[in-house]
């Protein structure tokens, strides 16, 4: 069974706008996909719909089979809990440390203290940032900044994990560091889709690539390029 | 068999073990959250103190005046309770009234049903007696004549008989006019009803004050942590999560209201107490300044408590909604 499937996906926005059309696609679990497209393609609006931020206007939306739309509200905090989510403006608080920022997620799940430790650690071990803790974000570079970020996203263990521009900001190095990173999630089973325009850099990571155009999905196939 | 058997028992049981675990797991986390988001909170509360000062001031404030009314209410009441006991008529006597005719009188007031005592207080007595109470007696020296009449006190033995006794009374041979005390203390009643109400309309408006204070302050608190929202309902946090630490300051800021409050109110009383006690001797009363009481301030902190806790959870309603993701 295939753990994200799209059904026909139609998201109009209340100013009329129809950012999505009938979108399908399936992805199993523990794949990893890219998705581009120009500016105002519909990117983000897909991801905010896996994300319950948006509900679509018309089509499915299956999880592990489950159908979202008949998720009712109430539900929904549960349902984040099982996807991790990364934006390209990183969305980190300054109020707090490193530590806090990455266990988030588990306070807001009810974790045990001793639990949150042990698995904020493990989340900031695996993006190379356990040595900064204790640091205040603000005193982070960009590229750590987006780890961090990536840790709190998968501190969880969630069974999905969703990145909206992740390098967005970033020199094209840190850049293919940070795609490596979500490589190794999947390399342990998280179901990963990255959207970005960053075509030269998705391009060379040769994998599945979907392209929307318009809100509607153009192509959807692995990679030709890379070498 | 018997092996596997014991085995899939052994784990069912291991199972559901871990099963009840998790959930004391998970009501111990829950109340360590309620823990660190009341310390959180307090914390909160004291990193902006001039914000924060100004709200516990304002409800203090709101507090202080309904219940500084409300005592004063209560102490007139119990005022009035001492001498409610002692409802009494005054009977004066017509002037000239010779002395056995008054004798004659005396005995039929206290022949009357009803009646328990009687008391005859000379016109001599009645001068003595104001001046004792009021200094003026000085001013009496200069009158030719004493303008007090005779009277008799009496002392029915039943409030509500009072009235019928007064009507007797009037009828009877030599009497100039007859008072009933209890007049003026049906006049007090009144007005200690209208304080009541007083002390209810006041409070109910100082409070819903309160409310909007408590509110305001909550969706400042709100704004300023909007990006905080933004990410634990982002990572999952549930609409009680979010919250809960927004009604945590409104419950701190009722209560810290109340507890100032009840300082205001502590000190009004000590500075009342002079003066009520000069005056209490002047009448030669028992009276002094009841205050709030153990279970007053209780019931201060409670209310003040729900207050401030109504008024961030309007707020919250009302501005979470606002914010994305629903
Ligand atoms: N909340 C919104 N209300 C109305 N229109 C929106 C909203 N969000 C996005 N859009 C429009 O939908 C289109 C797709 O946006 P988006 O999904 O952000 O594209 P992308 O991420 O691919 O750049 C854009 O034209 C954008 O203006
Ligand atoms: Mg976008």
């Amino acid at each position: 069974m295939s753990m994200i499937r799209f059904d026909n996906l139609s998201k109009r926005y209340e100013s009329g706008y129809e950012a999505l059309r009938s979108v399908s696609f399936e992805m199993d679990a523990g794949e990893m996909a890219f998705l581009t497209g120009h500016s105002g393609a519909g990117k983000s609006t897909l991801l905010k719909l896996l994300m319950l931020i948006e509900r679509p206007t018309s089509g499915n939306l299956l999880i592990n089979g489950k159908n979202l739309n008949r998720l009712p509200d109430a539900k929904v905090p549960f349902y984040r809990r099982q996807v991790g989510v990364v934006f390209q403006n990183h969305q980190l608080l300054f109020d707090r440390s490193v530590f806090d920022n990455v266990a988030l997620p588990l306070q807001v799940a009810g974790y045990s203290q001793g639990d949150i430790g042990r698995r904020v650690r493990a989340a900031l071990d695996s993006v190379g940032l356990l040595d900064r803790e204790k640091a205040n974000p603000i005193a982070l570079s960009g590229g750590e900044q987006q780890r961090v970020g990536i840790a709190r996203a998968v501190v969880h263990k969630p069974k999905i994990l969703l990145a909206d521009e992740p390098t967005g900001n970033l020199d094209p190095q840190l850049s293919a560091e940070i795609m490596a990173l979500f490589k190794r999630f999947q390399d342990v089973g998280v179901t990963v889709l990255v959207a970005s325009h960053d075509i030269n850099l998705i391009n060379r990571m040769n994998m599945r690539i979907m392209r929307l155009n318009q809100g509607e999905m153009e192509q959807d196939g692995v990679s030709y390029g890379g070498y | 068999m018997a092996a596997t058997n014991s085995k899939s028992r052994d784990s069912a049981q291991r199972g559901a073990r871990g099963q009840v675990l998790s959930r004391l797991d998970r009501w111990h986390s829950y109340r360590q959250h309620h823990r660190a988001t009341l310390k959180s909170s307090t914390v909160k509360i004291l990193r902006e103190p001039l914000q924060s000062l100004l709200t516990v001031l304002v409800i203090a404030i709101a507090l202080t005046l309904p219940a500084a009314l409300y005592l004063g209410v209560e102490n007139i009441r119990q005022l009035s309770g001492g001498v409610d006991a002692s409802a009494q008529i005054s009977v004066f006597v017509k002037k000239g009234a010779r002395e056995s005719a008054l004798e004659a009188l005396g005995e039929k007031l206290e022949s009357l049903s009803g009646v328990a005592s009687v008391s005859y207080i000379s016109a001599q007595m009645a001068v003595d007696e104001f001046e004792a109470l009021s200094g003026f007696g000085s001013a009496l020296e200069y009158l030719d004549e004493n303008p007090l009449p005779d009277s008799f006190l009496v002392q029915p033995l039943l409030v509500s008989d009072a009235p019928r006794l007064v009507t007797e009374i009037r009828q009877l041979n030599l009497v100039d006019d007859v008072q009933l005390d209890l007049e003026w203390l049906q006049r007090l009643d009144a007005l200690l009803d209208m304080g009541r109400k007083l002390v209810l309309a006041l409070g109910a408006a100082l409070g819903l004050g309160v409310i909007l204070v408590v509110g305001n302050t909550i969706r400042l608190a709100i704004q300023s942590r909007r990006d905080e929202i933004t990410v634990v309902k982002l990572v999952g946090g549930t609409d009680a999560y979010v919250r809960r630490p927004f009604l945590y300051s409104g419950l701190l800021f009722g209560i810290f209201g109340a507890m100032v409050a009840a300082l205001m109110l502590t000190a009004l009383r000590f500075w009342l107490a002079g003066p009520v006690d000069k005056l209490a001797l002047l009448y030669q009363s028992q009276f002094s300044i009841t205050g709030l009481g153990l279970g007053g301030v209780i019931t201060l902190l409670l209310i003040g408590g729900t207050i401030g806790l109504i008024g961030a959870w309007l707020a919250v309603g009302q501005h979470l909604r606002n914010i994305k993701p629903r």
